[in-house]
C-alpha cells in the first residue's frame, strides 16, 4: 500500500459517501452541501492523478460556481423547508445509472472487444472506410503502475492543454462551440434582466403621472358636478398634487 | 548569499538536520513533518498577524479620523488583540434553537480553513514556498471562491432571515467582483508566459532573466482593478455594505458570537492580507528589491498594500449596493475585457522575446520599448472608460434634472392657478 493508493481510497470514499448522502437526504440544503463535499473528492482524486489545473478548475468551476447556483436554486424554491421531497422516477434512474455505469465499466474495464463498423446498417454507410478495430480496455493508472509502466504526466501539461484547445486539428471547434453557447446565453441573461434606461424610466414615470391626473382631474369633475355647494373640496384636493 | 538574505532557508536546513539526525527517521517522513511545522509556522503567522494588523488598524483609522483609538491596554494600547482574544473566548457561546447545529458550527471553520489554505503557495523569498505549483496564481483565485460555500453555511444554518438576507448579498458581491480580478490576473499572466507566482516575481526582476520592470508600470490599469476588486472580494470598506457596523447589525454573522464570530473575522483579515500580498507578487514584483533580504521587501511590500487597504478604510464613505453593482458590471467587467484583448494584441504584435518573434511574427522590440507601449495602452483604456462612464452619468444625471425642472414648472403653474 502506497501512500498515493491510501489516498485514493480516502478520497473515493468521500466521494462515494457524499454522494450516498446527497441522494439520500432528506434535507436539500445538506444534500447540496453534500454535492459540495463530493467535488471536493474529485477535487483531490484530480490532485492524485498529478492534474493540478483540472483540481483547481473543478474547486472554481463546481464548487465557486455551480453549486452555488443549485444552492441558491433550492434555497430559493418555495416551503423547501419540512417539504420531504419524493421520487416517482427511481426505476427508470437506476436503470440510466446501471446503464452508464456499464458502459463506463466496459471502456475502463480490461475489456476488449473486436468492433466491425460495416456490420452495423447506419454507420456502414458513415464510415466506408472503416476496418475492424478494438474497443474497449483503456487500462488503468493503478493497473499500469503495478505493471511497471509508470505513468510520467510532463511538466508542459498545461501548455499542450491550452494548444490542443486552439489547435484546429483538436479541440478547436468544440471549444469555440462552447464559447458561442456561453456567449448567447450569457446576452439572453443579460437581456432579460435589463434595467430600462433612465430616459425610458422617465417617460413611463410621465405616462403614469398622466394617468393620475387626469384621473384626478375626472375625480374632481364627477365632484363638481355631484356636489356644487362645496367648492372646498375641489381645492383641497387641487392643492393635495 | 549572505547568513542575513538565507536566513530562512538556514533555520529550515537546521530543523530539517535536527530531525533527521536525532531521531532517525527515513527521509519521507523527516520531509514529511518539516512540511507540517512549516504549514504550522505558515498559519500562526497568518493569525499572529491578523492579531497585530487589527491593532494597527484601529489605531491609524482613528488617526485619521482625528480621534486616539485603542490606549487603555498596556502602553499605547498595544495588548489590545490579546484583550480582545481573551474576551472572545470567554464570551458566551450561543447557538440559535432553531439552527442547523452541523452546517451553523462548520461554517466559521471552513471560512478559516480556506483563508488559511491560501498562504500554500505564497513565495516569501526564493526557496520559502509553501509548494511551488504552476498554477499557483489560479489556485489562489480559486480557493478565494471557496469561502463563499461557508458565507451561505453561516447564513443558512442560523435559521435567521436577516443573517440569509446577508448572506445573498455578501455571494452576489464576491461572486461578481471574482469576474474583473480574474481578468486583470490574466494579463501578467500572458506576459510571465506562466502561473507559478515565481515565474511571475522571475518575470519582473533582472536577476533570474526578467525585464526588470514591476508590471505595476506596464499595467497600472489592470493594477487598479485588481485593487479595487480585491477590496470588494475581501468584503472591506467601502465595500462593506453587507457588514455595514454603523448602519445595520451585521450580515450572514450576525447569529455567531464568541471564538466562532472571531474565526469569522479572521477569515475575512486573513484573506484581506492574502490579497496584499497576491498583490505584491502579480504586481509589485513580490520578493524582488535591493540591499534588504528578499522576505523582508515582501512583507514591507504588502504592508505597503494594507495600509493602502487601511487608508482607504478610513477616507472612503461607503457606496450603496446598486452603486457597488453597477461600478462592478457596467464598468469594471466591460473596461477590462476591453483592456484584455488590447493586451493580447500587442503582446502578439510587439513581442520582446526573439524566439516567440520568430515563432508567431511581429515586430521584436525591447522590454523597456513593450513596457511603454503596454503602458500607454492601458492608460489609453483607463481613461476611456473613465470618460465613457463619466458622460453616461452625466447623461443620466442631466435627464433626471430635466425631469425636476419641469415638474418644478408645473407645480409652480398648479399653485399660481
Amino acid at each position: 500500500m502506497t501512500l498515493q493508493l491510501i489516498l485514493f481510497f480516502v478520497f473515493s470514499l468521500v466521494v462515494l459517501g457524499a454522494a450516498l448522502f446527497v441522494v439520500t437526504s432528506r434535507n436539500l440544503f445538506r444534500s447540496a452541501l453534500m454535492l459540495v463535499l463530493s467535488f471536493f473528492g474529485v477535487a483531490g482524486l484530480y490532485v492524485l492523478l498529478d492534474a493540478g489545473l483540472f483540481a483547481v478548475a473543478q474547486i472554481l468551476i463546481y464548487i465557486g460556481a455551480i453549486s452555488i447556483l443549485i444552492i441558491f436554486a433550492v434555497m430559493l424554491t418555495r416551503g423547501m423547508q419540512g417539504m420531504e421531497p419524493r421520487n416517482s422516477q427511481y426505476v427508470g434512474a437506476a436503470v440510466v445509472a446501471a446503464l452508464v455505469f456499464a458502459g463506463m465499466l466496459f471502456i475502463l474495464g480490461p475489456f476488449r472487444v473486436t468492433f466491425d463498423p460495416q456490420s452495423v446498417p447506419l454507420l456502414n454507410l458513415i464510415f466506408r472506410n472503416a476496418t475492424p478495430r478494438e474497443v474497449g480496455a483503456v487500462a488503468w493508472p493503478y493497473a499500469l503502475e503495478q505493471a511497471g509502466a509508470l505513468r510520467v504526466v510532463p511538466e508542459t501539461y498545461i501548455a499542450d492543454f491550452g494548444r490542443a484547445l486552439v489547435d484546429i486539428n483538436q479541440y478547436l471547434l468544440p471549444f469555440l462551440l462552447i464559447a458561442l453557447m456561453v456567449d448567447v446565453a450569457l446576452a439572453g441573461a443579460v437581456h432579460i434582466a435589463r434595467q430600462r434606461r433612465p430616459q425610458e424610466m422617465i417617460e413611463d414615470r410621465q405616462e403614469l403621472e398622466a394617468e393620475i391626473a387626469s384621473e384626478q382631474a375626472a375625480i374632481e369633475a364627477l365632484q363638481r358636478s355631484a356636489a356644487p355647494a362645496l367648492p372646498d373640496t375641489a381645492v383641497a384636493a387641487g392643492n393635495e398634487h | 548569499m549572505s547568513f542575513i538574505t538565507d536566513l530562512l532557508n538556514i533555520i529550515g536546513n537546521f530543523i530539517h538536520g535536527i530531525i533527521q539526525s536525532i531521531f532517525g527517521f527515513s527521509p519521507f517522513l523527516v520531509d514529511a513533518i518539516t512540511m507540517g511545522l512549516a504549514a504550522v509556522i505558515l498559519c500562526t503567522f497568518a493569525a499572529v498577524s491578523f492579531m497585530g494588523l487589527t491593532y494597527v488598524e484601529r489605531k491609524l483609522v482613528a488617526r485619521i479620523q482625528d480621534r486616539v483609538g485603542p490606549n487603555q491596554a498596556g502602553p499605547v494600547g498595544l495588548l489590545q488583540p490579546i484583550a480582545d482574544g481573551i474576551k472572545m473566548f470567554t464570551k458566551e457561546d450561543t447557538t440559535p434553537a432553531a439552527a442547523d447545529r452541523w452546517v451553523y458550527n462548520l461554517a466559521p471553520l471552513v471560512i478559516a480553513v480556506f483563508a488559511l489554505t491560501t498562504y500554500a503557495v505564497l513565495p516569501f523569498a526564493p526557496g520559502i514556498v509553501g509548494t511551488n505549483l504552476n498554477i499557483g496564481a489560479f489556485y489562489v483565485l480559486a480557493i478565494g471562491s471557496g469561502s463563499i460555500i461557508a458565507i451561505i453555511m453561516a447564513g443558512w444554518g442560523s435559521n435567521n432571515k436577516y443573517a440569509l438576507l446577508g448572506a445573498f448579498r455578501t455571494v452576489a458581491q464576491l461572486v461578481g467582483y471574482e469576474v474583473p480580478m480574474l481578468l486583470n490576473v490574466l494579463p501578467v499572466i500572458m506576459l510571465a508566459g506562466s502561473m507559478s507566482l515565481i515565474d511571475i516575481i522571475d518575470h519582473q526582476t533582472l536577476a533570474n532573466g526578467g525585464t526588470g520592470i514591476p508590471n505595476i508600470v506596464l499595467l497600472p490599469f489592470c493594477a487598479l482593478v485588481f485593487l479595487i476588486s480585491g477590496i470588494a472580494e475581501t468584503a472591506r470598506s467601502p465595500f462593506d455594505l453587507l457588514e455595514a457596523e454603523s448602519e445595520i447589525v451585521a450580515g450572514f454573522h450576525v447569529e455567531y458570537s464568541g471564538m466562532k464570530f472571531a474565526l469569522f473575522f479572521l477569515g475575512e483579515y486573513v484573506n484581506a492580507l492574502a490579497v496584499a500580498f497576491m498583490f505584491t507578487v502579480l504586481f509589485l514584483g513580490g520578493y524582488a528589491g535591493p540591499i534588504l533580504p528578499p522576505y523582508v521587501w515582501m512583507l514591507l511590500k504588502a504592508a505597503a498594500v494594507f495600509t493602502v487597504f487601511m487608508w482607504l478604510r478610513g477616507t472612503l464613505p461607503r457606496i450603496r449596493v446598486d452603486q457597488m453593482h453597477n461600478m462592478n458590471w457596467k464598468f469594471l467587467v466591460p473596461a477590462s475585457i476591453v483592456n484584455l484583448i488590447l493586451v493580447m494584441i500587442l503582446l502578439k504584435l510587439f513581442p520582446s522575446d526573439a524566439a516567440l518573434a520568430q515563432a508567431n511574427g511581429g515586430i521584436l522590440v525591447t522590454p523597456a520599448v513593450q513596457a511603454g507601449i503596454l503602458f500607454a495602452s492601458n492608460l489609453v483604456v483607463m481613461l476611456g472608460a473613465l470618460a465613457i462612464a463619466a458622460r453616461r452619468a452625466r447623461g443620466a444625471r442631466l435627464a433626471e434634472e430635466e425631469m425636476l425642472a419641469a415638474r418644478r414648472a408645473e407645480n409652480m403653474a398648479a399653485a399660481k392657478a
